[in-house]
């Protein structure tokens, strides 16, 4: 019992100090930690994994860009306590090397044919040309910027 | 509940005498009983214990290979194909390896010889694995003469005899330096073996294969899942057999069995006659019934799969060997790792003992339900 206490509080004190850390080093989901929009537990999902950083330390993982979105649209609706201008910084998960990128700079790819825990999935890469490519290899519809997602955009896509 | 107990022990007693009496009957019994637990419990240990080593084996594997083939032949892979796949979006890294088999007439195997690229090693040394070793006799520090293409002979020096967790994987192995290798085999440089593709998103591997396909026409990308499910079909095949060899002792077992147990002789409907005169309920003779039928089986059950463990852990599969490892030349002696599926050894118990149970159970039943007094006049 003693040892899953310990793994416990050394999890904790590792995501504390990764969301203090934030910007440079990459969110890595703990175990219990569930997506604060659909509640699923998000470690599960590595690749799709996407995450909004706080001004305070504190961090929200989610299981796909989509949630991901779905939560920076409506932040009242999931957390009472943060406001937009809280956000720090936003994670997403590249779709090639599987690395964290910015969110806010990225490329997504909407209405491909590869799709997330959540189902239809905003797939994001980190330059254009990947993005084109992947467009090519899998029926995508378009290429957005963070700036060009929408509300309804996000809405349409459940 | 201490009653209960009191009361079970009891009956476990009477029965062990009673099984005590008819010893030699149920010592034959018991015997081919446990001699198709030890043949079944085998056939699932060795199978599931290989299939266990291929997953060890393509853990570290790559996620795709890539073979160039001439003729249907696999065929050496100019390096510059390396930049071509490394332009594939989604690959993230291209390694080359070396590797091909030599022939050793005075062990009669063939060894694996590899090029590993992150294992740093001069031209004239050598790492082997442990079945090298053995066969050959030859240990750390020692020389190892090697035949080159050209008919001269090579010496290289054995740095380190490998450790590794699986035997399988490495006994035949014989590591030697890129330059070692080419002078052994006269193998150009620019050429290589194979080519291995680290692919992050395994999403993306069939996508990616057929990008390879269009971009090399004369190159075949094989998957890891391919090879795994290759190994697993080749376990499942050679189970398969060794199960189909054992199919006629386990029916003969099965008759003999059910003929035992459910048929019960003129003697045994008599005891159970005379247990009832005396004042035995139905539900006690049930009872000692269900215990004899469990003695007989889970003791048997339990000596089958130990015999079994034995055999396949400690004697390497001595029996079947030359039926369900086709490579077992290549290998003097190697261990398997020990691997046990407690849900195969649970089905094996559920498929064994309680049928066994049941068909002792319900005859002695059916005879305690009848009037003592007709029974006895029998």
């Amino acid at each position: 019992m003693n040892r899953f206490k310990l793994v416990f509080l050394v999890t904790v004190v590792v995501a504390v100090h990764l969301a203090w850390a934030a910007e440079t080093v990459p969110i890595k989901p703990s175990p219990t930690d569930k997506c604060p929009v659909c509640g699923m537990f998000v470690a599960k999902y590595p690749d799709f994994v996407a995450a909004i950083l706080f001004n305070d330390g504190s961090y929200a993982v989610f299981d796909g860009t989509k949630d991901m979105l779905k939560y920076y649209f409506d932040m009242k609706k999931y957390d009472r306590a943060k406001n937009p201008s809280d956000i720090k910084s936003i994670q997403v998960t590249s779709y090639y090397n599987l690395n964290p990128i910015d969110g806010r700079t990225a490329f997504y790819v909407l209405g491909s044919d590869v799709y997330g825990p959540m189902g239809i999935e905003l797939i994001p890469f980190a330059n254009q040309a990947e993005a084109q490519e992947f467009m090519k290899d899998h029926k995508g519809k378009a290429i957005v910027t963070f700036g060009e997602i929408t509300r309804e955009m996000i809405e349409k896509m459940d | 509940m201490e009653r209960w107990i009191e009361r079970q022990k009891n009956i476990l007693d009477f029965t062990l005498s009673s099984l005590f009496r008819r010893k030699w009957k149920n010592a034959a019994l018991a015997l081919v009983y446990v001699f198709l637990v030890f043949l079944l419990a085998s056939v699932i240990f060795f199978t599931h214990a290989l299939k266990q080593e291929a997953g060890i084996i393509l853990q570290n594997a790559p996620e795709m290979i890539v073979q160039r083939s001439i003729a249907g032949r696999q065929a050496p892979i100019p390096l510059s194909y390396i930049d071509k796949l490394k332009d594939i979006t989604g690959v993230s890294a291209v390694k080359k390896r070396l590797w091909g088999y030599y022939y050793d007439p005075t062990a009669g195997a063939n060894y694996t010889v590899m090029a590993p690229e992150d294992v740093q090693l001069d031209p004239r040394s050598i790492i082997i694995g442990e079945g090298v070793s053995r066969t050959r006799q030859v240990f750390k520090g020692s020389t190892m003469r090697f035949r080159a293409y050209d008919g001269k002979i090579i010496a290289f020096e054995v740095k380190s005899i490998m450790p590794s967790e699986s035997e399988l994987v490495s006994s035949d192995l014989v590591l030697m330096s890129e330059d070692g290798f080419r002078r052994l085999f006269d193998a150009s440089g620019e050429y290589a073996t194979d080519l291995t593709l680290q692919v992050k998103n395994p999403r993306e591997l069939s996508v990616i294969a057929s990008k390879v396909v269009h971009a090399l026409p004369d190159t075949r990308p094989i998957l890891r899942d391919e090879l795994l499910r290759t190994y697993e079909s080749v376990f499942d095949w050679r189970s398969g057999m060794a199960l189909f060899l054992v199919s006629g002792a386990i029916l003969a077992f099965l008759i003999l069995a059910w003929d035992k147990a459910s048929g019960m002789s003129h003697e045994e409907k008599r005891e159970i006659g005379i247990l009832k005169g005396i004042g035995w309920e139905t539900s006690e003779v049930v009872l000692m019934k269900f215990w004899e039928g469990m003695v007989v089986s889970l003791s048997a059950f339990l000596a089958g799969i130990i015999l079994a463990y034995i055999h396949v852990f400690f004697t390497s599969a001595a029996f079947f060997e030359p039926a369900l490892k086709g490579w077992a030349v290549l290998y003097p002696r190697f261990k398997l790792t020990p691997f046990i599926d407690a849900s195969q050894v649970a089905t094996l118990l559920f498929l064994t003992v309680v049928p066994y149970t049941l068909a002792t159970v319900i005859p002695s039943w059916r005879a305690a339900t009848v009037d003592p007094d007709s029974v006895m006049r029998m």
